[in-house]
């Protein structure tokens, strides 16, 4: 246990609005280990944002509330624990980095201000003190003349600067954990490779367990080392990253590497998995995947299936396996 | 970050406030130029009183007051002298007109200086509480009385305060007295009701503007941002939140300044005896004493100018990406 | 009249509201705010009043020094009468009656029907001036969007002159000078309350200008007139709509403050009217002053209600 830095059980993050009980999240179990990379991978709405919001209880609430299950950190549930206890967590043990720099950045603070304001918050530094700290930063994630880009207000940043920016804010006070929402999906190719690298290098420099969230699997191939696929709200498969690629188990997983834009095959189109994500409001019964499922049986529709170990590092919930 | 464009932007935002005031200062002067009024008209009932010959009589004084000439002649006369300073002479005061104004801006002034800080310290306060519980008891309270501030009349609220406080309670006086010295509690406290006149329907708009704008932004994703960080609520709303929130604010509350307080004072000051420009405005109109009426008009069209420029020029430094061009 | 209609700018723009399924909807959306729909009720219960109240009620001209001051039911006050067999004053106590359910003013007058005579002329003032604001505005602001060029220049800057007037000197100015007939007030208020409902029209007559159905319209040989009647302008109703709703009561308050200062018309008994007489008469009938302001805010007050839910309900942004 000693080697698991955060354990999500069986979490449940519910939103009450007008037209019913979004179940976002509805029964997500993983650990992350000290030092790995875990990716939570699923299409838009499949709930894994909400997971990482409800880790630091970011969601908006009301509508938003943890309705079940445990965040443990360092003794502490997360999902229980008092506001205070939480906030001294907030981006000093655990950051998080969000997908669109452009409206994560408060337009109208300079960036210096807005990384030297959580600084002082955790750190018992005096400003200038924070300051060069800031500095040394913004030079680490590659950013050139970091001391001028202290005064800049984020709209005179490109969306990369942006990105960087945030995730220097992120590493600002030494965090264990580093939670990053889809941190390549806002921006360009070339852009989303330099971001790669610093997470690269970020893996390689500092010990870091890193959470992160993104629908696309060649991201994930490059730098998770173990995955977790989501589906309606549940993690539908959890297995190391090799593994998810050349040995998916459950159906949605193997239809997600089948959508990869192959390059050795000249696909003239992007497959992808048929059918739509399921409204939150009203999950299919049984398994939430059935709709849209190659394989689905009989039982499929009446029974949730069950979560199969089907080796020490690979699980699956699917009545294929039972 | 250099802000070099914006010497130029503020000369050209002057040489437009000077054109849009000479327009104003025309209609006016036009308008109460062809009006089928004349200043000899208040002496009429003397003049047929002694006996003396009216049309002789009226001819004299129109002449004193050059309101004999073509109007053109009159118009240019007119324009002549404001530019050397000279902004008339006011028939029913007896006095230069711009005495006259030093002598009674000052009343103005403080009612309205009072009554928008009371309204936006107030308004605002309460505005962003609202915005942080919406949906809440609280918020539907706030944002019903906020309607029933902008509906009441600020003129009828004037005499409900004065029926109260004044005639019932006894209390306040019922009109303003002009002997109190400017800077003493005894003048505060006669100012209580006039400043709570004028300042309940700018305090319920502001409180409207003020929640719409939070409301604006507390769902950004910078809000998250600052939350994730671990400030605590208190700086993430009054930081991060409000500093956006008050872009819209400043410029709706200016724009406010502008038709509001100048109707809403106007009213105010008539109604409990102050004597600020808005009545002296009020009385030169029943007096025909149109050098008067067209000064204070012209003074009511540069505020208005000037702060519209000034805020301008203030959300260029609280909004990072603006640029006029 | 305008201040407050400004944040409306960026936000109505649905497809004409022509089909009974749109209006159905937006009434669906409307129904769901409970303040409009006790404004709507309040509205409607006025006007009514307005139309039929006087076939009811006592002459509202009528004099009557017998029955001066009277409190309205439920009230007492003391009076000082004066006695003309022991010539003095001596103080009576007055309470209210059934014949005067509101009461009298200093002339024995009835508090109800001068109230409802009055709630005519104020929604009619409010109705009317209101119609050539917008009219105006309308046909302004289309127009300065549609022409673009010097045309829009003239009347944009005509626009500013106007909106930096302060507007209550204007309205007390021209009042004053043309004398203080009803004609007189409503068009002063008509003729200077358009520079808002220009400005928003401009700017939502120029994103709509550019939408694929005008241009389409446009390619198919439609004339302008044809193209600003029946595109632009249908678009642009619901916007009106609201626009009207929120201006109303700025209506009613400038004419009853014209009227407070005692630039009304003297020979129609609008609320104005009569609250500046009560005025006068805080110390002996408080109530003179204190009912027609009631009548003026509620009225304000459910213009409002109902503006702000129609807004929401216009509003493809607001989730109600
Ligand atoms: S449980 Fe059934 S429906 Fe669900 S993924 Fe497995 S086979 Fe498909």
């Amino acid at each position: 246990m000693d080697n698991v830095s955060l354990k999500v059980s069986n979490l449940r993050t519910h939103f009450l609005t007008r037209r019913g009980i979004v179940k976002a999240v509805d029964g997500v179990d993983f650990e992350l280990r000290r030092g790995e990379c875990l990716c939570l991978v699923g299409e838009s709405g499949c709930g894994k944002t909400v997971t990482a919001l409800s880790i630091l209880r970011l969601f908006d609430s009301p509508p938003g509330k943890i309705v079940g299950g445990q965040i443990s950190y360092d003794g502490l549930d997360l999902a229980k624990c008092s506001l205070r206890q939480l906030r001294q967590i907030r981006g000093k043990d655990i950051a998080i980095v969000f997908q669109e720099a452009q409206s994560a950045l408060n337009p109208v603070l300079t960036i210096g201000d807005q990384i030297i304001e959580q600084i002082k918050l955790h750190l018992p530094l005096d400003y200038s003190m924070a300051r060069d700290r800031t500095i040394s930063l913004l030079s680490e994630m590659g950013i050139p003349s970091a001391k001028r880009v202290l005064s800049y207000y984020p709209h005179q940043l490109s969306g990369g600067m942006k990105q960087r920016v945030l995730i220097a804010m992120s590493l600002s006070c030494d965090p264990q954990i580093l939670i990053a929402d889809e941190p390549t999906t806002a921006v360009d190719v070339t852009i989303k490779a330099q971001i790669l690298d610093i997470f690269h290098e970020l893996k390689a420099s500092r010990q870091l367990s890193t959470i992160f969230i993104t629908h696309d699997l060649a991201v994930v191939a490059e730098i998770g080392d173990r995955a977790v696929i989501m589906y309606g709200g549940k993690d539908v498969e959890t297995a190391p990253v090799s593994e998810i690629i050349n040995n998916p188990k459950h159906p949605y997983t193997s239809g997600l590497i089948e959508c990869l834009p192959d390059v050795s095959k000249t696909a003239d189109r992007l497959a992808s998995i048929p059918g739509t994500t399921p409204n939150p409001i009203e999950m299919p019964k049984g398994c939430a995947f059935h709709p849209r499922c190659p394989k689905a049986m009989k039982i499929c529709k009446q029974q949730e299936p069950p979560e199969i170990i089907t080796s020490k590092e690979h699980k699956v919930s699917c009545h294929l396996y039972t | 970050m250099g802000k070099s464009w914006l010497r130029g932007y503020i000369t050209k935002r002057l040489i437009y406030a000077v054109i849009i005031a000479w327009g104003i200062l025309t209609v006016t002067f036009i308008l109460v130029r062809v009006g089928p009024t004349s200043p000899a008209d208040r002496y009429l009932a003397n003049i047929a009183a002694g006996g003396h010959d009216v049309t002789q009589a009226v001819a004299a004084i129109e002449a004193r007051y050059g309101v004999d000439k073509p109007i053109l002649v009159q118009y240019a006369d007119y324009m002549g002298n404001l530019f050397q300073g000279n902004w008339g002479w006011s028939f029913s005061t007896s006095m230069p007109v711009t005495e006259l104004i030093k002598t009674h801006w000052i009343y103005s002034f403080q009612l309205i200086l009072l009554s928008s800080l009371f309204a936006a310290f107030l308004g605002i306060l309460i505005g962003i509480y609202s915005a942080v519980k919406q949906y809440t008891k609280a918020d539907y309270t706030f944002t019903f009385f906020s309607f029933v501030g902008i509906s009441i009349p600020n003129f009828w609220l004037g005499i409900m305060l004065i029926l109260i406080f004044s005639v019932k309670l006894g209390l306040f006086k019922t009109y303003y007295d002009t002997t109190l010295p400017l800077f003493s509690i005894d003048n505060l406290k006669a100012l209580v009701l006039p400043v709570i006149t004028l300042g309940t329907g700018m305090l319920a708009g502001y409180v409207r503007y003020t929640r719409s704008a939070m409301l604006d932004n507390l769902r950004k994703a910078f809000v998250t941002t600052a939350r994730a960080k671990g400030l605590p609520e208190r700086t993430v709303i009054g930081k991060h939140v409000f500093r956006n929130a008050l872009l819209p604010l400043i410029t709706i509350i200016m724009f406010d300044l502008g038709s509001i307080v100048f109707g809403g004072a106007y009213l105010t000051e008539i109604i409990f005896g102050i004597p600020g420009l808005g009545q002296v405005s009020f009385n030169a109109i029943f007096a025909n004493d149109y050098p008067v009426v067209i000064a204070v008009t012209l003074i009511g069209t540069f505020i208005v100018l000037l702060v519209n420029l000034i805020t301008d020029i203030t959300y260029t430094y609280l909004d990072p990406r603006i640029r006029y061009d | 009249m305008t201040e407050r209609l400004r944040d409306i700018v960026r936000r109505i723009s649905r497809p004409p509201s022509n089909s009974t399924r749109l209006i159905n909807y937006y009434w669906q959306r409307t129904r769901r705010n409970k303040l409009a729909i006790f404004g709507l009720t309040f509205i409607i219960f006025l006007v009514l009043l307005a139309v039929v109240g006087p076939f009811f009620t006592l002459d509202p001209t009528l004099v009557d020094f017998e029955n001066k001051n009277l409190p309205p039911v439920g009230f007492t006050i003391e009076q000082s009468v004066y006695n003309t067999e022991t010539d003095d004053f001596i103080t009576t106590k007055v309470s209210g009656t059934w014949n005067h359910p509101l009461g009298t003013d200093s002339k024995g007058r009835d508090m109800l029907a001068m109230l409802i005579s009055g709630a005519r002329v104020s929604m009619l003032v409010g109705l009317i001036a209101t119609g050539i604001a917008i009219i105006l505005g309308t046909i302004i602001g289309v127009l300065s969007a549609y022409l673009g060029g010097w045309v829009d220049n003239v009347l944009m800057r005509l626009t500013d002159i106007m909106m930096t007037f302060p507007f209550f000197i204007l309205l007390v100015l021209i009042v004053f000078i043309f004398g203080p007939s009803l004609v007189i007030i409503v068009l002063a208020i008509g003729l200077t309350g358009w520079t808002g409902t220009a400005r928003l029209l401009r700017s939502e007559a120029l994103s709509l200008r550019t939408r694929e159905f005008i241009t389409a319209a446009k390619a198919m040989g439609a004339s302008d007139n044809r193209v600003i009647f029946r595109h632009l302008i249908p678009n642009v109703i619901s916007l009106i709509i609201v626009i009207a709703t929120l201006a109303i009561p700025g209506v009613i308050l400038a004419e009853a403050a014209l009227s407070f200062i005692g630039l009304g018309d003297p020979t129609v008994p609008s609320w104005g009217i009569i609250l500046e007489a009560g005025q006068n008469s805080l110390r002996t009938a408080w109530w003179v002053a204190v009912e027609p302001g009631i009548m003026i805010f509620l009225t304000v007050l459910a213009f409002n209600f109902l503006g702000d839910g129609l807004r929401d309900a216009f509003d493809p942004k607001s989730n109600i």
